[in-house]
């Protein structure tokens, strides 16, 4: 009786402890997997900026930074697991095409609305990336980015 | 002693007595202007620049050095002094001739060339009057997150 308790109380207490840390400490490089998150996050943005002000021409350079950007996930994770690496792989990939896709289209159209459409489908590719990795390590939507955010 | 010799000290003593007149006449000599350091950098591979304030005395002569951090991106960026209100219009010009700030352009006050990750560059200029200064990266699309103010004191 007294033996199950302790067994019992072993097993909360390591529940409790797996809990406690953080899901990103379960990661080699967690610090590099936020920083690649937050790149693809702020190209995906300057995407969106280029094509609002019409700066299509601009778009493509985007694109380059953005497998650039996908590339620094690739080696942030490149001590991973085999199977998570295989998942993260898969979707970034239909995450780039879909970015690709957006500076395909910028070649040729001069409708920024389109553009604007195409965009947001690379946005939600992108979100299934990030849905695989810990919340803690996700960039905040709703974050500004970190310069001043403003013209004088 | 031979004519010549005499007329040439003549002159000489001419020009000794004159001496001191000239240099009452003659304004202070203006202090040496003030070597001022500056240093900044990219946020990484971020679009924002590290410290994003700077401060110099008027009139100093700045040396800034402008350093690169990014690791992953290949995306370049430079650094570009303003006078007050004009970096949107200058940032504007720049978007339509690929980052680069038109030579001569008085609404500019110096620039530090474009660089890629890694690199560090460098400008030098004389401080202008006492206020605050934007400054920027004027590659395409970079300025409404990548800039700053420089306060430039009395």
């Amino acid at each position: 009786m007294k033996r199950n308790r302790t067994i019992q109380a072993a097993v909360a207490v390591i529940g409790v402890l797996a809990v406690a840390v953080p899901l990103s400490a379960q990661l080699k490089s967690p610090d590099d997997v936020k920083t690649a998150l937050r790149l693809l996050v702020q190209v995906s943005n300057d995407f969106k900026r280029q094509i609002t002000n019409k700066n299509f021409s601009r778009v493509p350079h985007e694109y380059m930074e953005y497998t650039e950007a996908a590339d620094a996930l690739r080696s942030a994770i490149k001590d991973e697991p085999a199977a998570f690496k295989s998942k993260v792989e898969t979707r970034l990939k239909a995450a780039v095409t879909a970015a690709q896709h957006v500076s395909d289209m910028s070649g040729t159209a001069s409708d920024a609305d389109k553009l604007m459409a195409e965009h947001a489908k690379a946005v939600t590719a992108m979100n299934a990336v990030f849905e695989l990795f810990p919340a803690d390590l996700r960039p905040d939507p709703n974050t500004p980015p970190p310069g001043r955010r403003g013209r004088s | 002693m031979t004519p010549s010799l005499s007329r040439r000290a003549l002159l000489r003593a001419l020009l000794a007595g004159l001496m001191p007149l000239t240099a009452c006449r003659r304004r202070t000599p203006p202090a040496p202007k003030k070597d001022v350091d500056l240093f900044i950098a990219s946020d990484g591979d971020f679009l924002a620049f590290r410290p994003d304030e700077l401060t110099c005395p008027a009139g100093a002569h700045v040396h800034l050095t402008f350093h690169h951090t990014g690791k992953f991106l290949n995306a370049v960026h430079n650094w570009v002094l303003v006078q007050p209100g004009q970096m949107e219009a200058v940032d504007k010009y720049a978007e339509k001739h690929d980052g680069a700030v038109a030579p001569g352009d008085p609404r500019v006050i110096a620039v530090a060339p474009m660089c890629g990750k890694g690199e560090t560059v460098r400008t030098e200029f004389i401080a202008p009057a006492a206020g605050d200064y934007p400054f920027f990266c004027s590659t395409p699309g970079h300025a409404e997150d990548m800039n700053g103010i420089l306060h430039v004191t009395k």
